[in-house]
Order: C-alpha cells, then structure tokens, then sequence
C-alpha cells in the first residue's frame, strides 16, 4: 500500500513539544512524518518547503504556535502570512492544494497534534503520489497556449510636447546642477527605444517620449544612486548629487517600493514622472499591461509632465485576469502541464531577474555555488523552482510593469504568475505593490535606515 | 568543401517528396526541426514532419543546443561502501537535423574550432557532431536583422551541411554535399536535375568589421562604458548566439542516495560572477568590462586563440542578439562605431 512521504516542520516551542506530549499520552500519529525542529514556524521559508516538494516530500505540513503564543511574538504571524501565499502560487503551478498545510498546535495538544497529522496524512495518501519531481529525461508534451488578447489598436497621444518638456525640465536640472545625470529614452540603431543616460545640458536633445518607452527606468536607480562607476564619479564630484529618472505610472510605483524598502533615501531621486496612454508592442498595439492599467498619472513625482487622458481607456476584461480564472478551473495535472511546458522553455538567462527594478539580491538565491535552493543545471526542475521562486519573492512588491516578460526571449507568460499573487496579496492583504511607500506584507522587513555605501 | 566537387548530384523533389523523406528519416533517427513551441520558433525533435514549422525564417535559439546542450551530464558517480564508480555517459543514438540555416552551420564550424580541432577534443561535443547529419535550406533572402555577408557568410551558403535544400517556387534543389548526406538520399526514387539554385538576395546592409589589428587599441576607449550603461547583465545574447560557447562544471547530488553526477551548463561572461575568483575578487566588475570581453571574444581572442580558417571572426551574422538584447544593444552598432573610433 502506498504510504506518502510527508516533511512536517515543527516549531520547537509548540509544535514539537505537543508531539512529545502526543507520545506520552500513547496516543497514535501516522509514521509517514519526517519531523524537522525549526526554532519557529516563521523559519520556514518559501525555499524549505519548495526544496522538500522538490527532493520528493508527497505533502509538506507545517506547524506552529497559535496565534498570540509566538515565543517570538509574532514569527508565526510570518507563517500565517507566508504559507498561504506560497499554496496559491504553488496551487496555481500545479500542486493539490491538500499537499501542503499550515496549522497550529500547542504544546500541551498532543491530541490536537495526532489529529492533525492523521488527518493530513490521510489526506495526501488519498491524493497518490506527487507528481511534482518531473524526470529530466521527460519529454515534455507541447503546452496548450492560452488565449491572447484581441488586440487594442494604439491611440497616438501628444509625444512630441512631452518630448519638450522632459527636455526641457532635464536641461533645467542638469544645468542648475541639481542632478548628476538624467535617465531617459532615446531613439537608438534601427529606430528601437531604449534607455538613456544624459550627463550635460547639452545632450537633453537625445532625449524622447514616445509609445516604445517600454523599459521600466528605476531599475538602474539603486546602481546610479549609490555607486562607483567611473563614469558617474567624474560627473559627480564630491559630494554625491540626486538622479533624475522618466518614469510612466507604472514604473512610479517601483519608485515607491524601492523606497519602502531602503534602496535610496527619497532626496536621491528627482522622479519626472510622465502621464502614460500606455506603450505599445511591435505591431503598433497596446500592450496588454496597458489595456488594464488603472493609473494613468504616477503616484510618486517631482515634476509632472502631460495631463492625464481625458479619455480613459479601460478593458476590464483583461486577458491575464482571464487567463488566471481558465488556468485556476483546470485540474492541478492540467495547470502541472501548462507550466512545466512553459518552463521548458526557459533557458535561465537571467533576463527577467536583471530586467527587475524589484530583483535586488547581490547573489540571487538561485545562483549560488552550493546548489543550495537549485542546481546549476537548465532543466525543467530547476528552471521551475528559479520562476517560482522568483515570482515568491516578488508577492506583493511586484507592480506589474512586465519588463520581465518584455525582456523573456522565450514567451514565458511570467507576469500570469505575478498576477496571480497580486491577486492574492490584494484579496488577503488588500495591499497593492507601489501604491504607497509600503513594505510588502510577506516580506520580512529589516529595520534600519538607508547607508551611504 | 571537396567531397561536395566529387558528388556533385542534384535532385528535384516536390514538398511531398521532401515530407515522406523526412518521415523515413524520423524512424530510423530523431529528427531535428523547426518547430512552433507555443509561438516560439526552436530546433526540437519531431516526430514525423506534419510538426515541422514549414516557411520559418530563423530559430530564436541556435542549432548549438542540439550539439552542446544547455545542460549535459558528464559523468555520473556512485558510491558503495569503499567503492567510487564513475560511469561514462556519452551521447547514444543517430540524429538528423533538417532545415539547418547557413549562419548556424557556420557557428558549428566555430564550436568545432574550438571542441574537436583544439586539442584536447571534447568527446560529448565530437561525438553528437559524428552521430548527427545536417540537412540544410537555404535562405531565400536576409530577415531584417542577418548580416551574414557582413561577415564572410552567405544566406544560401552551403558549407559545413551535408545536405543543402534550395527552395524554388514550388519544389526543392537537393544537393548531396558529403558522403554522410549522400547516405541519407534516397537516389533511385529521385530525379536527377541540372538546375541550378537562383541566387539568395543579399539586399541588407553591409557592415563593416574593424580591422583585426585595431581592437587592441581600443581596450580601454569609454566608448564600452558608454554603450553598456544601459545592458542589464543578462545572458540572453550569449545564450542565443551560435558561437558563444562558455559554460561551468559542478558536481551535484542526485536524489538516489550515494549517487552523483557531473553536469555542465551554458555560462556567459555577461554575468556579474562570471570571473569571480578566490577571495571573492572579480577582475570584470564593471558591466563595460564584460560587454567588451563578449566582443572581444567574438571579434579578436577566438580566431587569436583557434582555427578558424580564414575566418577572422566567430561571429556568423545571424542577428540573434540583435532580436533578443531587452535594451537594444545592437551588434552592427557596436561595431560601426568602433570602426568610426579607428
């Protein structure tokens, strides 16, 4: 008879010791637990329970103190928070749901603790195996693509205005001195858009707004901020001066994140936040971030250019929406299939990390020399756990600016899984990434101010 | 290639013909194609030809995946009581690649310069090479971004295939170019023919290649940190090229117990920790330090360090990284202002 093999990470305060207690009573738990002492239930990170799924574990159960109970007073508060957004991201990617279980168990509960773990072992074992390990040798079936969204036709807007008057206030600021350097858009080779980095008054010309200034701008604030290259040392003389940068509404709201989170003291950054029609693809259509985009003026700004569109154009039908409610009605082997082809595409070049205003980590998780949270190589196990591990760590920072999926060279629809916990966030949390310069609620905070250097 | 002047045959086949040939070819082999993956156009293996991607233009990824894939056990290790056991696992099995574009026949030629010719030789990357036969097509014309014959190549070239299709208005020129293509050809059901393939257009731009003795002069110009301000460190253009051929070896555990095995996997010198070294020190630090290895690489060391023939470059013109760079970093660009630099 099938017998699961289930990892159940105990808090060593409750948990743990409500197991003692369930023994010493001589009362009966399933043998399929493989108990692992944690100090807390909040140090059960997202990469522990996804290596366990990852090594093979059929359920993964985790168990802490009860609310109000935290001998570190609020570390289960991080579970409660944590583990449920977990299961909805990795529910989405195809896990049944019923395989990974957060409760609470004091340690005088010895009874609660063996009903709990029957009960979830007979749960699992009723599920079967996991089929979450994928063979490397597998090959994998063709995915069923999604819908694409019908396409909404661009509406030209007045780009040549705001042109003028990103030029002019960039010429202002760099003349006054205010700043160190602009960072823009300009027209580059084959007439492509991309960033701009302009040092004097006098090369403001090179700047431009226009439907392609798709590359969302701050995620080379931190490096321009703080740094070192050499470049920026000759045009900042002693004391370091602010950077100004264009951004659309979007790209605001990562402003206001990487301010949440200490990357650079507000006074840094001189932000000319730009009102945004939306960008537009290759073939002159809106992109499909755009179609549903709610703000069309930044949150954040020192210096507004344009008005907003007096014609709102809103699709509340959004294609991602969708396509989330057609994935989550889907059996989990069905949603298992449609990610793992889509995975496989993967090459793990990193562009959608590098892409990222909000990836931030000095030596990504997922790239370490230990092979600790993934290994090295480009297959579907390990090209999984990165983009899931990823968009875990992007819960509620995420403001949806799709530049990783802009920048995927493959198609991999990555913003649907950012979406996806974007919904969850704002269903649990009500919060919104970038709305306000607030931290995400999954994320750990680390008190502490901003650092020169 | 000389084989070529001694088989000198050419054939006359309808679409037809060509499918029901591939399709004898998928039995006795995988058989390697263009195919549409979800919108993405790659080399994946098919079953028979209805899966092939018919009037595709060029594959996002390279052929280099079929010959030095992205990941690859070296060897596997076992462990029993006193005992190591390092088991040998070579690549197994025929393969054919059919609809092979002349810019990636050519970056073969690159790899083999570096894998087979220059000693030690690879034996997985040999191997894959002897068990595989390339079934090439011609393009008709140069997509917007190819410059091929910027640099040496042609978009109907036919080197380094052993056999070369060429599509006329509604049926195919075969030409065997090698024994091992001419192996492959079912020569009694075809009909010879005299014709002879038109021409490619060669109508896009021409692009000039700084002279070879100029790049060491232009080490250390700005001009590196200016054009890489904007590049993100990502691996998208080394992972897309034909050519870029780096990648690292690690020895990870498997999930069996005592079990082990060696793996390499593509790496790119784009990488923030691509040079890093003991004691955490990392010689390319800046991101100006790194694109100029990748050009340097391409441009200067590769033909300096193995035999590329007369070739000067490894780089094939396919324009890959043209497509892919998310902040428009353009291979021509780069390379028409280093020569306005000279």
């Amino acid at each position: 008879m099938y017998e699961p093999k289930i990892v159940a990470f105990l808090c060593t305060w409750c948990s743990y010791t409500g197991a003692d207690t369930a023994g010493i009573a001589r009362l009966k738990s399933p043998a399929n637990l493989r108990a692992i002492r944690v100090p807390c239930s909040g140090r059960v990170s997202s990469e522990l329970v996804m290596r366990a799924f990852n090594q093979g574990a059929d359920g993964v159960l985790v168990l802490g103190c009860h609310i109000g109970e935290c001998h570190y007073d609020t570390g289960n508060h991080r579970a409660a928070k944590r583990i449920p957004t977990l299961k909805a991201l990795m529910t989405f990617a195809g896990l049944e749901p019923e395989r990974l279980h957060l409760d609470w168990v004091s340690a005088s509960e010895g009874e609660r603790f063996s009903r709990i773990t029957t009960e979830f072992v007979n749960a699992v074992r009723s599920l079967g195996p996991i089929s979450w390990r994928v063979a490397p040798e597998r090959v994998l079936t063709l995915g069923r693509g999604l819908a694409s969204a019908e396409p909404v036709p661009y509406l030209e807007s007045d780009c040549a205005g705001k042109t003028d008057a990103i030029r002019a206030k960039a010429k202002e600021l760099l003349a006054s001195g205010e700043v160190s350097c602009v960072i823009g858009y300009e027209v580059g080779s084959r007439g492509r858009t991309h960033p701009a980095f302009i040092y004097h008054d006098n090369d403001v010309e090179r700047l431009v707004w226009n439907p392609d200034c798709t590359h969302n701008l701050t995620t080379y604030l931190p490096d321009k901020v703080s740094v070192s290259g050499a470049l920026m040392a000759a045009h900042r003389k002693s004391s370091p001066k602010p950077v100004a940068v264009v951004v659309k509404p979007c790209d605001a709201r990562a402003v206001n994140v990487m301010l949440a989170e200490n990357r650079f003291p507000r006074e840094k950054v001189h932000v000319i936040g730009v009102t945004c029609e939306g960008v537009r693809t290759e073939d002159g259509n809106l992109q499909t971030r755009c179609m549903t985009c709610e703000e069309r003026t930044p949150v954040v700004y020192d210096t507004l250019i344009g008005e907003a569109p007096a014609t709102f154009v809103h699709h509340p039908s959004s294609i991602v929406a969708e396509n989330i409610t057609t994935l989550e009605a889907a059996s989990p082997a069905e949603r298992m299939e449609y990610w793992l082809s889509q995975f496989d595409r993967c090459i793990r070049c990193y562009a959608c990390r590098q892409a990222c205003p909000m990836c931030e980590c000095p030596t990504c998780l997922f790239e370490r020399d230990d092979s600790l949270w993934v290994g090295l190589g480009i297959g579907v196990n390990q090209k999984r756990t990165f983009h899931l591990g990823r968009a875990y760590h992007l819960a509620g920072r995420c403001v949806g600016c799709d530049q990783c999926e802009q920048a995927c060279p493959m198609d991999i629809p990555i913003s649907l899984l950012n979406q996806r916990l974007a919904q969850e966030i704002e269903k649990s949390f009500g919060h919104r990434a970038g709305m306000q310069a607030i931290s995400s609620p999954v994320v750990t905070v680390l008190a502490g101010e901003y650092k020169e250097g | 290639m000389s084989t070529s002047q001694t088989i000198n045959k050419t054939w006359l086949i309808s679409q037809e013909a060509l499918e029901n040939w591939l399709d004898s070819l998928a039995k006795a082999r995988s058989l390697i194609a263009p195919r549409d993956v979800d919108g993405v156009l790659l080399y994946r293996p098919v079953e028979n030809s209805n899966q092939i991607k018919w009037g595709f233009t060029r594959p996002v990824l390279s052929a280099k995946e079929v010959f030095f894939p992205s990941t690859e056990r070296l060897l596997k290790i076992e462990k029993t009581n006193q005992h190591v056991t390092l088991l040998e696992t070579l690549p197994e099995g025929q393969t054919v690649i059919f609809g092979l574009r002349p810019c990636d026949a050519r970056g073969l030629q690159a790899l083999d310069a570096l894998f087979i010719k220059h000693t030690p030789t690879d034996p997985y990357y040999a191997r894959r090479r002897e068990n595989t036969a390339i079934i090439g097509l011609a393009c008709k014309e140069m997509g917007p971004t190819c410059f091929c014959t910027s640099v040496g190549g042609a978009p109907d070239d036919s080197d380094g295939m052993d056999v070369m299709l060429y599509e006329t208005e509604d049926s195919y020129l075969v030409r065997a170019m090698t024994e091992k293509g001419l192996a492959l050809i079912p020569q009694t059901e075809w009909p010879l023919t005299e014709e002879v393939p038109a021409p490619a257009k060669m109508d896009a731009p021409l692009y000039s290649l700084p002279q070879q003795n100029s790049w060491p002069a232009h080490f250390n110009a700005n001009y590196w940190e200016h054009v890489s301000e904007r590049c993100l460190s990502c691996r998208v253009c080394a992972y897309v090229c034909p050519t870029c051929r780096c990648f690292v070896i690690r020895d990870e555990s498997l999930t069996a117990p005592g079990q082990f095995e060696r793996i390499r996997c593509w790496d790119s010198c784009n990488g923030a920790n691509y040079r890093r070294i003991a004691g955490g020190h990392r010689p390319r630090s800046e991101k100006g330090e790194r694109l100029r290895n990748r050009f340097y690489c391409k441009f200067y060391y590769y033909a300096e360090q193995y035999d590329l023939g007369e070739e000067t470059s490894a780089c094939t013109g396919c324009g890959r990284c043209v497509d892919s760079c998310p902040v428009n970093i353009d291979i021509t660009e780069v390379l028409t202002e280093l020569g306005r630099l000279a």
